[in-house]
């Protein structure tokens, strides 16, 4: 079968799950997208994750869905399924957080009906080069249209204690010492200093700065065309000097942060500290590798096709397609991460519908079609 | 959700056309206009509003949405009112609040399922958005011009006094400038007339519609009529916040609304009758009698006879002679929540239906009564010659 005109993902974790439900909304069959991942789950690396931090709630609300539509979104669901409008009036509020399980089973259901496991590819793409009528992947097949979701290039540890035998990163499995020193100050460190409480281990919280408290991990007006068009108006180093800003770490505001933490330090459990000062065991709650350049095949892509970057990032049109790479007969998009320059919060569920929707209207705009 | 301004102001048209078809349709029902003109400043409420949200509101929580709309009903009211939209208060509440629904449904519901970049896209909705603000505004433009062509002509009324009687044969709006005085009554014989801001001294009848619908009397004050305050006889009309003050003769009475029953209701609202034998008095009609206040009348207050059916809401009567509020000879009334104090005895009369009743159901009719405060009385509410009362 040519493959030629067709969609790929490459990439099957949550951004190119969400690339295939949006695509398959928009009027593809199964055969007409190859998914390429290495694990047939799209939840798998991000149940690891979340798994591994005992994350109870999302930090997303009732629209952090993987369905290409946003509503009706998990908050209604979860009031026809619990018949209690108990949901909804939390979404009313801005304060519906849906649970891991619940996001986790809606991502399972859509998995089942949208004919991914007919589509995914056990591989893994290690190289992509545009040729006249799409992209060549490793050599072989040729897509017309490729979306890129390769997800965080791995995990960050600081350099000083990289090799450290205490040391274990926060998305890791691992247990709770009775001391425990965290480091970082985002959304996982602080689930993180709550579940070492819990276990009853005394925390030490190794921090620069303090974190800022935000209830998603950007003002909300970023995630719409409101903050997005003087975003993508901005020069590179003004766009660049924002992500930089935008990406100090961060949590939600709220008692069921903040008590225990206090709670803890009356007791003498909690304290903070600038570095780490020889505790048994250290959590490194500090996220990933940043930059194109983490990510072999994003860096190959560059080099090869010589693609304009700007400070460790891909330059993205607005829509998050590659500029260089796309035209009315192919389209190449990147999305996570590695799409934040036309999304700054690329690596969420909304940064990846961004990419995803932007991406299925360039395809169903296409004269290949 | 953040709204871009286009995404707020293609989202309010939007979502105002299904209310702007309404209003049209019940405009052409009711042969009225004021539906359209409430729905347009609803949505020109919602559009200066949504230039003053977008400058103030960089992200709009959904539990934000009531305030505003409750922000909104009130400037929306204001210019009903400002403007003179003859709207019943219930109407245009029931109006705006199911308009709001709809587009709550719309905004959260309806548009982002139908269009999967709603949300992101600051409501904006793509190549329709401006098309669908094009319908909306196209519509209210033709249907505002087709009302602007079809008003009557207003004709304003100088300040001082002005020899009567004055005869409205043709549809016209009398508008008095403050201090405009018609001396020996205003005769009304045309459909779609309105008088308003007028004050009219003596005439037979101070004013008389006859044979004319759709009249709206608004913020008239009468006094030194020979005969009835306001008579008005196989007509509609719609009386607001008048003023009708001692009618000389002892067979006057203030508002005398008869023989309109196979006619559209008419509607007295928020008026003060001072005086007369009956205060209110609807004959074989169909009427809503509300909040107005009677005072020292010498046979009832209100009275609703001869096979009327009226509503009877919210009105003060006080002072009155024998009875305070009157349905009788095969009336329907529904009469709630008024307050009736001190109505006297009527001894000389020597008639036992009219010893200080407060509400009297009089000769086959009945009366739904519930809520209403009636004190200094010979008995609250009382039913004669097969007559019934019940509670509502």
């Amino acid at each position: 079968m040519s493959e030629t005109n067709s969609c790929a993902i490459v990439g099957g974790g949550l951004a190119g799950f969400v690339a295939y439900a949006t695509l398959r909304h928009g009027g593809f069959s199964p055969a007409e997208i190859a998914v390429f991942g290495t694990d047939p789950d799209p939840t798998a690396q991000w149940r690891r994750r979340a798994g591994a931090i005992r994350q109870r709630r999302m930090r997303s609300e009732s629209d952090g869905h993987c369905a290409p539509r946003s509503f009706p979104g998990l908050a209604v669901r979860a009031a026809r399924r619990r018949r209690n409008p108990a949901p909804l009036v939390l979404s009313f509020l801005d304060r519906y957080h849906p649970t891991v399980e619940e996001f986790l089973a809606h991502t399972e259901e859509l998995r089942a009906r949208s004919g991914w496991d007919e589509s995914f590819r056990p591989q893994r793409v290690t190289r992509i080069r545009a040729v006249p009528d799409g992209f060549e992947l490793d050599g072989s097949s040729v897509f017309a249209h490729v979306f890129v979701a390769t997800g965080h290039p791995g995990l960050n540890l600081p350099a000083e204690l990289r090799g450290d035998d205490r040391v274990i990163h926060a998305y890791e499995p691992h247990h709770y010492a009775p001391e425990v020193e965290i480091v970082g100050a985002g959304m996982a460190a602080a689930t993180e200093w709550l579940n070492a409480l819990a276990a009853g281990s005394t925390v030490i919280s190794v921090r620069r700065r303090e974190p800022e408290r935000r209830p998603l991990n950007l003002p909300r007006h970023f995630f719409t065309r409101r903050g997005l068009g003087s975003f993508h108006s901005s020069a590179p180093a003004d766009r660049a000097e924002f992500l930089r800003r935008w990406s100090a770490p961060s949590y939600p505001p709220g008692r069921a942060w903040d008590e225990p933490v206090e709670r803890a330090r009356r007791e003498g459990r909690f304290h903070v500290v600038s570095s780490p000062n020889g505790a048994g065991q250290i959590i490194c709650a500090t996220g990933f590798n940043r930059g194109y350049r983490e990510d072999a095949l994003l860096a190959d892509c560059v080099e090869e096709h010589g693609l304009p970057t700007h400070r460790g990032w891909i330059v993205l049109a607005p829509d998050s397609t590659v500029p260089a790479l796309t035209d009315p007969m192919r389209t190449l998009s990147l999305a996570g991460v590695a799409g934040q320059w036309a999304f700054p919060a690329a690596d969420t569920l909304m940064g990846a519908k961004y990419a995803a929707r932007g991406f299925l209207r360039r395809v169903l705009t296409c004269r290949s079609r | 959700m953040s709204f871009t301004l286009r995404g707020r102001l293609e989202s309010r048209l939007a979502a105002g056309l299904v209310p702007l078809f309404a209003a049209a349709g019940l405009a052409a029902a009711i042969t009225e206009w004021w539906p359209l003109a409430l729905a347009a400043a609803m949505l020109g409420v919602g559009l200066v509003f949504d230039v003053a949200y977008d400058r103030w509101l960089e992200y709009q929580p959904g539990w934000l949405a009531p305030p505003l709309a409750l922000l909104e009903l009130g400037a929306v009211m204001g210019v009903v009112y400002g403007a003179g939209i003859s709207a019943p208060l219930t109407v245009a509440l029931a109006f705006f609040g199911g308009s709001w629904l709809l587009g709550q449904v719309l905004v959260h519901g309806v548009f982002p399922y139908t269009r999967l970049s709603y949300g992101e896209e600051g409501g904006e909705l793509g190549r329709i958005g401006p098309a669908l603000a094009a319908v909306v505004l196209a519509t209210l433009g033709v249907l505002g011009g087709v009302a602007l062509a079809m008003q009557p002509p207003t004709v304003r009324l100088a300040a001082g006094i002005h020899q009567g009687p004055l005869v409205l044969d043709h549809a016209q709006k009398l508008v008095g400038e403050p201090g405009a005085v018609v001396r020996g009554g205003i005769l009304i014989t045309a459909d779609n007339v309105t008088v308003r801001n007028v004050t009219v001294v003596g005439g037979e009848s101070g004013i008389e519609v006859d044979d004319a619908h759709n009249v709206t009397l608004e913020r008239v004050r009468v006094s030194g009529a020979e005969l009835d305050g306001i008579h008005v006889r196989r007509a509609t009309v719609h009386i607001r916040d008048c003023l009708v003050h001692s009618p000389a003769s002892e067979y006057a009475q203030g508002i005398d609304i008869s023989f309109g029953f196979d006619l559209a209701p008419s509607d007295v609202e928020g008026c003060t009758v001072v005086g007369g034998r009956e205060g209110i008095v609807t004959h074989f009609t169909m009427a809503r009698v509300a909040d107005n206040r009677v005072v020292g009348t010498s046979l009832r207050g209100l009275t609703l006879t001869e096979m009327s059916m009226a509503v009877v809401e919210g009105n003060h009567v006080e002072d009155s002679l024998g009875v305070g509020i009157y349905c009788g000879d095969y009336s329907e009334c529904e009469i709630d929540d008024n307050r009736v104090r001190g109505v006297r005895a009527d001894e000389a009369s020597g008639d036992k239906t009219r010893m200080g009743f407060g509400i009297v159901a009089h000769h086959g009719a009945e009366a739904t009564i519930s809520g209403n405060e009636v004190s200094g009385v010979a008995s609250r509410a009382r039913s004669f010659l097969g007559a019934r009362i019940s509670a509502g």
